[in-house]
């Protein structure tokens, strides 16, 4: 059916197959939308008038309107075909979530809370489910549920149910879909009664049941084994970690007689809610605070963000610390450390498609992990399995995550990492699943690349706003790689940059890049701050130009772009490789407003004695307001802001662990379709007056 | 035959807050033990191997008290009723 025309929907692809028929992901040519469709198959519907029957309960559902619930757009016949126009729903089942391993409690109940809810507002419509299973839920990648197939259960005449049910030959996998269904099914459905909404509230004991556990409540070889089982055992009891609460919530809704259950969805969603504000309240509980599946950080008072604040992510060797403040940048709000004790390298906030998600990667003995949040702090994804990991064929293994980096807004679920050993890693699913570019790890030079002091990293990804299929990478030390299909081949770009560390002086590749940075809105423009030397290249880093005009050391490792100028970028020197410290201990920024002409010092408010600072590559940011918000975090562990475009600094924190990166975010952004502004800012400081120029010391040193 | 594994604090979220996990099963080595521990305790595994199933570095086995980097690492021979130690290296920064 690909390719072909239902009505006006156009059949794109096949999602999967259930019992009543075929999902498709199908193109709505009217509304210009993609919907999920399903094809009814034929013989599913036992005779006309369950045909009709059907038609009716799909469009009563289709008036449902709930956040949790699968929006039914259209039920229609066409060429004798029936089909349904559903909500395309991007996530994963709750049965794939679940797999074999329980869920973390403040899932279970999140997730309880917005089922019962979409069975509240059902329940209000007098309308039924009848099939609810952990199978046809979906969590979306930000965690919202989706209740899918309202009103659409098979309509199982109650013959069928009883033959299952007193059926004993055979094993149960064999008995078909309505095996899958059997497990679910209340007492009283299996008695043959027909059922009602306090059955649905049945198989949500279930559903929550099976999250705890990880196992169904009722089981057996047999249908009749399982049958007897659901009418006659109790469930055996949960493991400790569920609260005593929500375990009382479960046996309630498994209630053998609907009268003993709870009468009311509603009632159920104000229990799982309970439950969920009495358990943040509730002292640490050692096997909930570290997993598994996910990590409450309890005992930290948590930031209260809201939309338009500024968020500041402070990474350092031993935790993570946020803060906020309104947009005015002159007070913050500081929490953590988040993740006490482990190395964090990388830190992202991702705004697109009105998520608010917080991205850590986390480095210990025990391997390096990427984390979610999506409640600022309060409660961040610990997974049981390596998110990023090297295939078993290519025989490395990570060591570090150094960079997490967004893709465009138009494609909200995309996100790569930069990872040690030097390889991209991209995902398409919001973070879910991740896989290794092979076209830059099957790159020819790979084998002569050579490690860094911070060893063979990939840290800077520059995903180019405007051509999809273009990409600039940094690898110390390899140097500048870049894309233009996509990924699938990659070409070093690297003339004009030197190096100091072999005899050949400008090789095709071999670069110690420490940091590069594109204009978003002119991304045909990059910096670039190597170990030793500061460049610029005004042809998508075809070729490089020494721009080191007056910089006291062209040795160091942070660069930062001005968002907004793309002839303005932002350095901190440090004296050489040798001392690999601000020189004569002075703290200074080093501002050039006309694309590397010549570069002045900023310092008002920075320490300018016996201030021996190393400031690393990851470790200094701007915001995206106007003026222009900087900041960086140093070695040392002392945090500096600038609200005024670096005229004026101020130390906002002191006493950290090592600082090695820090990142910002205004929340809310970045919306998609937003544009950066760009050129009459730019316009406007480029006819601002020179700079002082300072004395350029000689170059020296080598890598280490 | 059993065999037990002591699991270090930071590692217990991952067997249901156990210090120790007792693994009703027939295993001749090493390997076979941890394979026994990774189905008990999915989340574990990663934790201790690399994706390319080499013990990461600075995590040490013990079979009593022997460190298996120096019996034979994962094809190091285990008794009926061995005591397998995961324990973190003296090491870092």
């Amino acid at each position: 059916m690909i390719g072909e025309l239902l009505g006006h929907y156009r059949i794109v692809s096949k999602i999967g197959q259930g019992g009543m028929g075929v999902v498709y992901r199908a193109h709505d040519e009217v509304l210009e939308r993609d919907v999920a469709l399903k094809v009814v198959r034929e013989g599913t519907l036992v005779e006309k008038s369950s045909r009709e029957h059907l038609l009716h309960e799909a469009r009563a559902a289709s008036a449902l309107s709930h956040p949790n619930i699968c929006t039914i757009h259209e039920v229609g016949e066409f060429a004798g075909e029936l089909y349904m126009v559903m909500e395309l729903i991007e996530g994963k089942t709750l049965s794939a979530l679940i797999g074999t391993a329980a869920l973390a409690v403040e899932s279970i109940l999140r997730y309880g809370a917005q089922i019962a809810g979409a069975l509240a507002h059902a329940h209000g419509r007098n309308i039924i489910h009848h099939d609810l299973k952990s199978a046809n839920i979906v969590v979306t990648p930000q965690g919202l549920v989706k209740v899918l197939d309202f009103g659409l259960a098979r309509r199982v005449p109650n013959k069928l149910v009883a033959d299952q049910a007193t059926e004993s030959i055979g094993p149960l996998e064999g008995a078909g879909a309505i095996a899958g269904t059997l497990f679910y099914m209340a007492p009283e459905v299996l008695r043959g009664q027909a059922g009602d909404h306090r059955s649905d509230l049945w198989a949500l004991g279930v559903i929550l049941y099976e999250a705890a556990s990880g196992q169904l409540p009722f089981r057996g070889r047999t249908s009749l084994e399982l049958s007897s089982a659901i009418l006659h055992e109790p469930p055996s009891p949960l493991p400790d970690r569920i609260p005593p609460g929500l375990w009382a919530v479960i046996q309630r809704c498994l209630a053998k007689e609907p009268a003993q259950r709870y009468q009311q969805a509603g009632e159920v969603q104000a229990a799982l809610e309970a439950v969920q504000s009495a358990s943040k309240t509730a002292p640490a509980q050692p096997s909930e605070q570290r997993g598994p599946s996910t990590i409450v950080h309890r005992g930290i008072q948590h930031l209260r963000v809201k939309d338009g604040d500024v968020l500041l992510l402070v990474g350092t060797t031993k935790g993570a610390f946020l803060l906020r403040s309104t947009a005015d940048r002159s007070r913050w709000d500081v929490a953590g450390p988040y993740f006490h004790g482990l190395a964090i390298y990388a830190l992202a906030y991702d705004g697109r498609d009105d998520r608010h998600r917080l991205w850590a990667s986390t480095s210990s003995y025990w391997g390096t992990y990427l984390r979610s949040s999506d409640d600022f702090g309060k409660v961040w994804t610990n997974p049981v399995e390596a998110n990023i990991r090297f295939p078993s064929d290519s025989g490395t293994s990570l060591k570090n995550i150094w960079q997490i980096c967004l893709g465009r807004p138009d494609q909200p679920n995309v996100l790569y990492c930069g990872v040690e050993p030097a390889a991209l890693f991209e995902s398409r699913d919001a973070g879910e699943t991740w896989s290794l570019v092979r076209g830059l790890f099957d790159h020819p030079h790979r084998p002569r690349w050579v490690p860094g002091n911070g060893g063979l990293c990939l840290h800077t990804i520059l995903p180019d706003p405007a051509h999809n299929d273009r990409m600039s990478v940094a690898i110390s030390a390899a140097g500048v790689y870049s894309t233009d299909d996509g990924g699938c081949t990659w070409r070093a770009r690297n003339r004009g940059i030197r190096v100091v560390h072999q005899p050949e002086k400008y090789p095709e590749f071999g670069q110690c890049v420490h940091k590069m940075v594109m204009h978003p809105a002119r991304p045909e423009r990059f910096f670039l701050q190597n170990h030793w030397g500061l460049y610029r290249s005004d042809d998508g880093a075809e070729s490089w130009k020494d721009i080191a005009n007056g910089v006291p050391s062209d040795f160091g490792f942070a660069i930062v772009m001005h968002p907004h100028n793309p002839d303005c970028v932002y350095i901190l020197p440090v004296e050489s490789d040798e001392f690999r410290c601000t020189a004569d201990g002075c703290l200074r920024v080093y501002r050039t407003r006309n694309a590397g002409a010549s570069w002045e010092p900023l310092m008002r408010g920075l320490p300018q004695k016996r201030a021996y600072e190393t400031i690393l590559r990851d470790a200094m940011t701007a915001d995206s307001l106007d003026p222009l918000g900087l900041y960086f975090g140093t070695r040392s562990g002392q945090l500096y802001g600038s609200a005024d475009e670096g005229k004026t600094w101020q130390r906002i924190l002191e006493g950290l662990p090592a600082v090695v990166c820090v990142k910002c975010a205004v929340v809310g952004e970045p919306r998609v379709g937003r544009k950066p502004k760009a050129t009459q800012v730019a316009a406007a400081h480029s006819s601002a007056a020179k700079p002082p120029v300072v004395k350029r010391k000689k170059r020296r040193g080598k890598l280490k | 035959m059993s065999v037990t594994f002591h699991i270090p604090g930071p590692l217990r979220p991952f067997a249901d807050g156990r210090a120790q996990v007792k693994l009703e099963a027939s295993v001749a080595t090493v390997s076979e033990a941890l394979q026994a521990l990774w189905v008990a305790c999915p989340g574990i595994r990663d934790r201790v191997v690399t994706e390319q199933g080499q013990i990461r570095e600075h995590i040490n086995l013990f079979v009593g008290n022997e460190d298996v980097r120096y019996t034979g690492g994962l094809t190091t021979p285990v008794s009926p009723g061995a005591e397998i130690s995961i324990v973190p290296a003296i090491s870092g920064g």
